[in-house]
């Protein structure tokens, strides 16, 4: 069982003659202890993917199963604790909070979801390996674009996610800095077992990709 | 309570001037409040003294104490009891050697009745003789003094301070407590005369021949005095609604700048509850602060107004003010709940 289906997923935008099909008949499954990357130039659905196999948006038409629960039988309610519990989202516009200093942005998950995070240890180990464990007490706005970047991947991934979703997560990364983050998404996959989806247009991360899709013009092809 | 107390620490200048702003609205109501109650007070503070339920006066007096005046041979037609007392009731320009004037309400009682009877004296003792008399204690802040030989009008003799009472002030004016026979050479009436009024502890008390009302009904009818607590009330009152509105319009601009952040946060899965709760404890916190600082003002302002300055707090009034206040807070931060329940996390994300 794949830990994510997207099933003749269709999203329409707008109607009549403003109506735009932003995603036609997607069929896309990612797998436990697999990397799956996107990869689409901007405006070609990526995000709008994500946001559907993360349950943020619903499709026109389709379905969405995650680790066997179709979506579209849940509630408002149940789709949050899903997210919350099962899903980690690296957002394109940073999922940080801009209040919160990067200890805080834990602290508030540990609020929410107090059992099933990473301990301290793997915590530090993670800022370590992402090279923001000196920043544990700034706020977002002292962040430069790729340490920003690296604490919402640290962010996403301290709630011990199943399926890690992630848009565009290398944007504002030097090639050294992709590299970590590429290794470290391959070592989630391989060694925690889970279940890791990135869109982007950055090529360089297809070298830790176990498969590959292309999307374009709200169409998805397997590499 | 985590998200809302970090970010007010984090936005100090944003929410310190929403603070700052429920000071000046609580400290203003505080302020109005306790003028208003104050003032109240000052027109009814001898009267509340007596503890008397009713007062008899004259009929074609319109209810009004200075305008009754009654006859001896009424005033017999009244089986007065234990429960009763005559009061004598006129206003004078009290003048002592070296002091200022100053405008008061004679009340001319008997020594063997009620009132005399009830009066609490601060200072010396009460009057046994004709020309004795007792004061409220405004004259000793306007400089007079046990043993001052007072002239009252224009009228002949001197009467002797022998106390001073406290809080003794009918229509804002100091009371002058003296017998009923000084009353009947100050309003130059003849021993035909023997009050302006009988007033009783007892609810049921009615007097023959003569108007009976309540104290409340007589309180309201005292000059200016319902104009006065009317038109403080509306001050008040539309006071609150301009607070309610404006700290409402505050909190609401306030969580639609936030709207992103919730989107982030909907994103990751926190629940709207969560969200919701956060906005709320905010609004609180925020009114709470701002309550306290008000209050913190107002004790300041009380201590330092000078005493002539009719200031004076209830506590239900004021508990009535700040459950008021901070009712308006909640109201304002659930105003916008809809919107944080319909924030759409795809606002977030990117294209």
């Amino acid at each position: 069982m794949p830990a994510l289906a997207l099933q003749h997923v269709k999203k329409v935008f707008g109607h009549a003659t403003n109506e735009v099909t932003v995603l036609n008949d997607i069929n896309f499954e990612a797998a436990s202890g697999e990397v799956s990357l996107v990869i689409g130039p901007s405006g070609s659905g990526k995000s709008t993917f994500l946001t559907i196999a993360g349950g943020i948006q619903t499709p026109t038409s389709g379905s969405v199963v995650v680790q066997g629960q179709a979506l579209n039988a849940l509630s408002g309610k149940d789709r949050d604790a899903l997210r919350l519990n099962r899903i980690g989202f690296v957002l394109q516009a940073y999922n940080l909070v801009p209040y919160l200093t990067v200890r805080d942005q834990f602290t508030l998950v540990d609020r929410v979801k107090p059992a099933d995070n990473l301990n301290e240890s793997a915590l530090r180990h993670l800022l370590e390996q992402l090279g923001i464990a000196a920043l544990i007490d700034q706020y977002p706005a002292e962040l430069s674009g790729g340490q920003t970047q690296r604490v919402a991947i640290a962010r996403a991934l301290y709630q011990n996610p199943d399926i890690v979703l992630a848009d565009e997560p290398t944007a504002a990364l030097d090639s050294a800095r992709v590299k970590v983050v590429g290794q470290l998404l391959h070592d989630l996959a391989k060694t925690h077992n889970k279940a890791i989806v990135v869109v982007t247009h950055d090529l360089r991360l297809q070298e830790f990709a176990d498969r590959t899709y292309a999307i374009m013009d709200g169409q998805m092809t397997l590499n | 309570m985590f998200l809302a107390l970090r970010e007010i620490r984090h936005e100090k200048l944003r929410y310190g001037l929403i603070i700052g702003m429920i000071v000046l609205v609580s400290y203003l109501v505080f302020i109005l409040s306790g003028l208003a109650y104050g003032l109240a007070q000052q027109n009814t503070q001898a009267i509340s003294s007596w503890r008397v339920d009713k007062i008899a006066l004259n009929k074609d007096a319109n209810d009004s104490l200075s305008q009754s005046v009654i006859t001896k041979q009424d005033a017999d037609k009244v089986k007065l009891t234990e429960h009763e007392a005559y009061l004598g009731q006129t206003g004078v320009v009290a003048k002592a050697k070296g002091q200022a004037k100053l405008s008061a309400q004679f009340l001319g009682i008997d020594r063997t009745q009620l009132i005399y009877r009830r009066l609490r004296v601060t200072a010396g003792h009460k009057p046994t003789k004709a020309n004795q008399i007792l004061v409220d204690d405004s004259f000793q802040d306007n400089g007079y003094r046990l043993g001052d030989k007072v002239t009252l009008n224009a009228a002949d003799g001197q009467y002797r301070i022998v106390g001073f009472t406290h809080n003794a002030k009918l229509s804002v004016a100091p009371v002058i407590y003296g017998s009923l026979g000084t009353w009947r050479t100050l309003s130059h009436l003849t021993a035909d005369f023997q009050a302006s009024g009988i007033v009783s502890t007892q609810t049921n008390f009615k007097a023959k021949g003569l108007s009976t009302l309540s104290m409340n009904k007589f309180i309201n009818k005292l000059p200016g005095y319902s104009a006065q607590n009317t038109t403080f009330s509306f001050m008040i009152g539309f006071l609150m609604v301009i607070a309610m509105v404006v700290i409402a319009v505050f909190l609401y601009i306030l969580t639609m700048q936030k709207l992103p952040n919730y989107a982030v946060l909907r994103a990751q899965g926190i629940p709207a509850k969560v969200l919701v709760t956060t906005t709320v404890t905010q609004a609180l916190l925020l009114v709470i602060a701002g309550l306290v600082i008000g209050a913190g003002l107002t004790l300041a302002t009380v201590l330092t107004v000078p005493t002539g300055v009719p200031m004076s707090f209830n506590l239900p009034l004021l508990s009535a003010a700040t459950g008021g206040i901070l009712l308006t807070g909640v109201v304002g931060a659930l105003i916008p709940v809809k919107v944080i329940l319909n924030v759409d996390p795809v606002s977030v994300m990117g294209g």
